[in-house]
């Protein structure tokens, strides 16, 4: 390449969009979608990589006197321009992600312009941030922003060993809570009332308690049903107690349009009208079950520690997000 | 060979063996030497025994005859429905895969048939095929929840994907189904089965972006639109006193009982819109609403849009301090999420949905303000599923303990209430017995 536009180059990247630097480090791909966004003069993208790396180490030789002494707030607010770019590039793909017919194809055309607009001004408006490693960067907020609903849990399933085996018709003569009915079930349904669950012991010795609304209570209640099986006369201890599942659920509060999420989510979505008003979705990655209703509830399933629940839900909540308008 | 488990009747041992004498089949005593038991050849079944000969000893399996059935079965329904050849291949190879799973082999007749329904069914899916379950249903005459159990298991077991149907293609098959034309009616009643599956077509959409549809089974709603398709082609005094029953009767199909409440929802969307007609003076009911449907849908884009921002503009002269009060404490993070849904909002202003600005704003109201622990946005919007503008009344639970570490004490007191006093459990045993007793007297 000429060495006199090179240079002319460089120049023009110092002067007006030194956060070519910041981009660099952060994520190269989308700096190089977005610089051919805002810019109208095509060039292909090796040459800019080339650009942008050679810049990148012009900058370090660079007199950086003129710098304030204060950079806090500098490194906080270069993220800003670096989450809003990201932020807008999410919009772009969530409104592609929507592969309904919308009516208003105008508006569409209206939007993307509006963004890309918005792209070049904040370019331009964003500070200088220099990558010396003495920099501490505040950690990113995250692209999209959390969604403020907390899933509540409704009911955990938990076992545990009582290691002895059991005689079943003694425990439901000698406890008021327990119901048993061999031919039906083969085992003691019992049940307590703080906190408020049912267990099924069976003449193993093992035990299934339902009911419960947080891991910690349904502990407390396996513990206070292996006490009553103690004060009946058997030995029995505590052991191998583990959560098996949890449910929970929460509202976001807008209408959700099933339809279109399961055109887009085919792999993972399962919507049968016909059959069950709610749609199916199994996610990967945490192996979590979700059903999603067009009133917005949804309800998490297949959990065996309460941190799944919460990262399948900041999962699937910008998905809804983005079915929120048809 | 020793006979289990016989006893000779002469010496009483039971070292019995099977003697063959003759190829008739005998039970001797070894000890006495007496016959305990012989099948005479008179015993042997007519026309030969059911085991054939050269079953016993063929080399290659033989399809089974259910298999054989149910693939005529499958070609059956092919014929009946008018479906292509590839759509016929595909149900039959799906049939002959899922016959042989273990879930599928050793079940009730019954059972493999609705299996022969599901693979035609879901053949028809992947081909882009519109049709309901209902109709293989109808097909089968089958319960249609059996029908649906057997097609999430057939789908799990063969590990195949059925693409999504939508009701707007279901709905022109499903008009056909109406015997309405001018050769089964009368002239007053009749109408072109192409105006109106034009018709109902637009009736139906419009429901889909009303939130009538998402959720609920399909045929329901398309009976609904096709019957005020039909009303409101020509809304003469005769078809608007027809009521639905006598309207399925007439055009011989089974009426389905949810319809009724979905005309009343169809046409409450249809009011809402008709009030926004700029040249009808009267106010827009349940009653008259009919009459101008052509005209609504035709200007329907039109009609929302302008139902929206009436909607937003009585909303703000409603609380308008509401939203002065909610702007400062509303913590959603930056300026960028506002600012760019303003931006979505001022795009795509032609459809539906709630003014978010609006209702995010009163919900945070809500929160800080009314007892009530669910705000229930869909009030305060024009168009919301049903299911949330009638939001059923949920028993409130009192809040449970909190802070429970899961090791605290647990009282004896407690655990003893739980237990049965000894003079408790006496009673129980007795009248336990006296029950069981009695029952057993009774039986």
């Amino acid at each position: 390449m000429d060495d006199l536009a090179l240079e002319r180059y460089f120049d023009d990247s110092i002067a007006n969009d030194p956060s070519y630097m910041v981009e660099e480090e952060l994520d190269l791909q989308s700096s190089l979608k977005q610089s051919h966004e805002s810019r109208t003069n095509s060039r292909n993208s090796s040459n800019l990589l080339g650009e942008t790396e050679t810049s990148g180490r012009l900058g370090n030789d660079l007199d950086l006197s003129f710098l304030p002494d204060d950079l806090g707030n500098q490194s906080s607010s270069s993220t800003v321009p670096a989450t809003a770019a990201t932020h807008q590039n999410a919009e772009l793909d969530v409104l592609e992600d929507r592969g309904i017919n919308l009516d208003n194809l105008h508006g569409m055309a209206v939007v993307k312009r509006q963004v890309t607009v918005n792209l070049g001004s904040e370019r331009n408006a964003s500070p200088f941030c220099p990558m010396t490693p003495m920099t501490p960067m505040t950690p990113m907020t995250p692209v999209t922003e959390k969604s403020g609903i907390i899933p509540q849990l409704q009911n955990i399933v938990s076992t545990v060993n009582l290691g002895c085996p059991l005689d079943l018709k003694f425990i439901a003569l000698q406890a008021r809570n327990a119901e048993y009915n061999p031919k039906r079930f083969a085992a003691v349904i019992m049940r307590i009332r703080e906190p408020r669950t049912t267990a099924l012991i069976f003449s193993s010795g093992k035990m299934v308690c339902t009911g419960a609304k947080s891991e910690e209570q349904s502990r407390l209640a396996a513990r206070k049903y292996a006490r009553v099986v103690q004060k009946l006369g058997f030995p029995a201890r505590f052991l191998d107690f583990k959560i098996q599942n949890m449910v929970a659920s929460c509202d976001v509060c807008f209408p959700i349009r099933l339809e279109g999420l399961v055109l887009t989510h085919q792999q993972f979505s399962s919507y049968e009208p016909e059959l069950f008003p709610g749609l199916i979705y199994r996610m990967v990655k945490p192996r979590i079950v979700l059903l999603i209703f067009v009133s917005g509830k949804v309800v998490l399933t297949g959990a065996k520690e309460r941190a799944e629940i919460y990262e399948a839900f900041e999962n699937i909540y910008p998905i809804l997000k983005g079915f929120r308008k048809q | 060979m020793f006979a289990a488990g016989l006893k000779c009747p002469g010496c009483g041992s039971s070292n019995i063996v099977d003697d063959d004498l003759y190829c008739q089949a005998q039970l001797v005593c070894v000890d006495c030497g007496s016959v305990v038991s012989e099948g005479t050849l008179a015993d042997d079944p007519v026309g030969g025994t059911d085991v054939s000969y050269s079953r016993t000893t063929a080399v290659t399996k033989k399809p089974c005859l259910n298999l054989i059935k149910g693939l005529e079965r499958v070609k059956e329904m092919c014929r009946i429905l008018r479906l292509n050849s590839e759509i016929e291949d595909l149900a039959l190879t799906y049939f002959r895969q899922a016959y042989q799973q273990e879930s599928f082999i050793n079940v009730t007749l019954q059972r493999k048939e609705v299996l022969a329904g599901c693979c035609v069914y879901v053949s028809c899916r992947q081909r882009d095929w519109p049709i309901t379950l209902g109709t293989i249903s109808s097909l089968l005459d089958a319960d249609p929840t059996l029908v649906g159990g057997v097609y999430q298991e057939m789908i799990k077991i063969l590990n195949i994907q059925a693409p999504f149907v939508s009701i707007t293609d279901v709905i022109e098959a499903h008009v056909q189904e109406y015997k309405i034309s001018a050769q089964h009616v009368t002239e007053e009643l009749a109408e072109d089965s192409k105006v109106l599956t034009k018709r109902a077509v637009a009736l139906v959409e419009l429901a889909g972006d009303s939130w009538i549809v998402t959720g609920r089974r399909p045929l329901p709603i398309m009976m609904a639109a096709t019957y005020l398709a039909w009303q409101s082609l020509n809304p003469n005094k005769h078809r608007l006193k027809l009521s639905l029953d006598k309207f399925c009767h007439l055009a011989k199909v089974q009426k389905r009982k949810p319809a009724v409440m979905r005309i009343t929802e169809l046409k409450e969307v249809l009011c809402k819109l008709g009030r926004e007609l700029p040249w009808v003076r009267e106010t827009v009911t349940q009653d008259n609403v009919v009459r101008l449907v052509g005209d609504i849908l035709e200007h329907r884009h039109t009609l929302l849009t302008r139902a929206l921002r009436t909607h937003e503009t009585a909303m703000q002269a409603d609380c308008p301090q509401a939203s002065a009060l909610n702007s400062p404490t509303e913590e959603v993070t930056p300026s960028q999420r506002s600012e760019s849904r303003d931006q979505t909002a001022d795009a795509s202003s032609a459809l539906q949905l709630c003014p978010t600005d609006r209702t995010e704003n009163q919900e945070g109201d809500d929160s800080h303000q009314t007892e009530d622990p669910e705000p229930n946005w869909g009030v305060r919007v024009l168009f919301a599923p049903p299911c949330v503008v009638h939001a059923k009344r949920r028993r409130v639970e009192p809040p449970p303990v909190q802070n429970v570490t899961g090791d605290e004490e647990i009282s004896d007191s407690e655990i003893d209430s739980y237990i049965r006093t000894p003079q408790e459990a006496r009673a129980f045993a007795l009248m336990q017995k006296a029950v069981s007793s009695s029952g057993s007297g009774n039986s």
